[in-house]
């Protein structure tokens, strides 16, 4: 095995470059879609402006709620400066919260607790005036029913302010919300948190990435079966098939310590967990890549031609992934990285290319 | 030794080697002859194992062709007739590269050495670069890192210049003298294997080889 080793460091060293540039790909590529859809995301959100006249627990609960919205953007400006950008459409709209906003609220007063500036350009305007209007509604509703409870206990002894019972109503509303929506992914049970969801699927992308690079890197075996040289291996210590086999595992060994490598980057960067079922499920994911990669790569005699295919085979597992389009059912088994992406130690298609190989090294010792 | 009794091979209904028979002893040089598909490589190709014969037998001293095939490879080494070099590597690559996978351990002086036996210099050279006579140094160099018995050479000195195919022919009859070496060499130069054989065989129905060969004194078979 080492001196496998050292024959493929002298392979290596004429492409590291190369070599180094395939192996972090998957994760780089990673990163940069995530960014780049973060940033249309962002980019995609409506901007709007937001005045505040007073500096009040209310007034900036309301801002936090319109700042929290995923669809909006918010800018802290004055009011000169919301009615100048409104009309040069520089925002889609603008709301004051005006001064005694709180005040107002606690007295159970509706009108003018915002003024708001739009154009006639303000396409968002009506959802967006109407996410406010709910909850300072919500608010307004909240500060009446304090001050009905404040009243109905007015003759007993166990009386409550206005602020406790504001701050048990929202407690009701945390326990008790009555919209209240979770999702999960099909066939799993772990539920996914509504503020974590993402357009994309961090490690099926990844893993996307990773096919395609394995099947890149393994144009070795192409080129090294190709060539002139493989009669010489029956005169050799090792035979072709050893020779390749026991390389496959090299590569498979340091495709692997490329995806623990991932592991990390994806736990600071984006917050991807870390666990003993991801590790496992990874080392199943890289013997099915590899191993397939290695037996597609056997079919081949023209190099440009499996370059080609291996781009091709990319695009139709991104595909069955549901990436590019959203795809369900039974066709998603098709997919050989379909287990990797429940983090299944199961995966049929191992079976499938153990079995293949097994069939491929035995008709090799029949004809050696 | 290396005996070849009765040796037939045949590809489908046609018939490419019949009753061939012949010895190589420790030291000697043979020569293989004959016109374009007489099956010269196939013979070749048989006796480096790497093909099966139809019928009859092959024994390598004690060896038999049919039981021992892998005994047999450790003690063969084979030139191909195509150039089997990593052109990308350079000559101290390509020997150390195929020293990792070879039976034989050697350090990087003997390897340097060997290349040196037979004018081979450019150790530190792309192979890519060489010209056509140093690959085919280089290839020939390869095939004796395990330091094989029996030495099979298919066309070695084809297309290259005079000079390095001298050197290469000298090299070889040293080779078989001082190391009884076993050489089965394959050429259609006449004078390249009058000059270097100690025998020659000569396969096909073409008598024109034999009326070449006839009056060099070498001993001459045809089958």
């Amino acid at each position: 095995m080492i001196a496998i080793f050292k024959t493929r460091l002298i392979h290596l060293r004429k492409h590291i470059f190369s070599f180094i540039f395939w192996l972090i790909l998957p994760i780089l590529a990673t990163l940069f879609v995530i960014y780049l859809t973060d940033k249309l995301q962002e980019d995609s959100k409506i901007p709007i402006g937001i005045v505040l006249e007073e500096d009040s627990a209310l007034s900036n609960d309301l801002y936090e709620v319109i700042q929290e919205n995923p669809l909006i953007r918010v800018y802290d400006v004055t009011e000169a400066e919301a009615r100048i950008k409104v009309e040069s459409h520089e925002l889609d709209s603008a709301f004051v919260i005006q001064k005694d906003y709180e005040e107002n609220i606690l007295e159970g007063k509706r009108n003018r607790l915002i003024t708001s500036y739009r154009s006639d350009m303000s396409f968002a305007y009506i959802p967006v005036s109407e996410m406010i209007i709910s909850y300072v509604q919500q608010e307004t509703g909240r500060a009446k029913t304090a001050l009905t409870v404040m009243n109905l206990s007015e003759n007993r002894a166990n009386t409550w302010t206005a602020d406790e019972i504001i701050a048990k109503s929202k407690e009701i509303q945390e326990e008790e919300n009555l919209l209240r929506t979770s999702f999960s992914y099909q066939k799993t049970h772990q539920s996914v948190d509504e503020e974590k969801e993402s357009l994309l699927n961090n490690w099926m992308l990844w893993a996307i990435f990773s096919v395609l690079s394995t099947l890149l890197v393994s144009d070795w075996i192409i080129k090294e079966r190709k060539a002139a040289i493989a009669v010489r291996y029956a005169f050799m210590k090792y035979s072709l098939k050893s020779y390749m086999l026991q390389n496959l595992l090299l590569y498979t060994c340091a495709f692997f310590l490329m995806d623990l490598l991932a592991v990390f980057i994806f736990h600071f960067l984006l917050d991807e967990p870390i666990s003993l079922q991801l590790i496992l499920s990874l080392i199943v994911f890289r013997i099915t890549v590899n191993l397939g990669s290695f037996l597609f790569a056997l079919l081949f005699r023209n190099i440009y031609f499996y370059y080609v295919i291996s781009f091709i085979i990319s695009l139709i597992l991104a595909i069955l992934s549901g990436i590019i389009i959203p795809i369900e059912g039974n066709v998603t088994m098709l997919n050989p990285i379909h287990a990797f992406s429940q983090h299944s130690l199961l995966n049929p298609w191992l079976f499938v290319f153990i079995l293949i190989t097994v069939i491929w090294i035995m008709k090799g010792e029949s004809d050696a | 030794m290396l005996n070849v009794h009765s040796l037939t091979k045949n590809y489908g209904k046609k018939t490419i080697l019949q009753d061939i028979s012949f010895t190589v002893s420790p030291g000697e040089i043979i020569g293989l002859v004959g016109e374009n598909g007489a099956g010269k490589s196939t013979l070749l190709s048989i006796i480096a194992t790497l093909t099966k014969s139809s019928s009859g037998d092959i024994y390598f001293n004690d060896l038999d062709f049919k039981k021992d095939r892998k005994a047999i490879r450790k003690k063969v080494g084979f030139v191909p007739q195509d150039i089997a070099i990593w052109d990308n590597f350079t000559v101290e690559e390509n020997m150390v590269f195929f020293e990792k996978l070879s039976w034989e351990k050697k350090n990087n002086n003997q390897l340097k050495q060997l290349c040196l036996e037979m004018k081979l210099d450019k150790w530190k050279e792309p192979a890519g670069t060489l010209s056509g006579g140093m690959k085919r140094k280089l290839n020939l160099a390869i095939s004796l890192i395990h330091d094989p018995v029996l030495l099979l050479l298919d066309e070695p000195t084809v297309g290259i210049d005079l000079k390095s195919r001298i050197e290469i022919g000298t090299y070889l009859k040293k080779l078989a003298k001082e190391s009884n070496k076993m050489i089965i060499y394959i050429s259609h130069d006449m004078d390249e294997i009058t000059s270097l054989c100690d025998r020659i065989i000569s396969i096909g129905e073409d008598p024109f080889y034999q009326e070449i060969l006839q009056n060099n004194g070498k001993e001459i078979l045809s089958f």
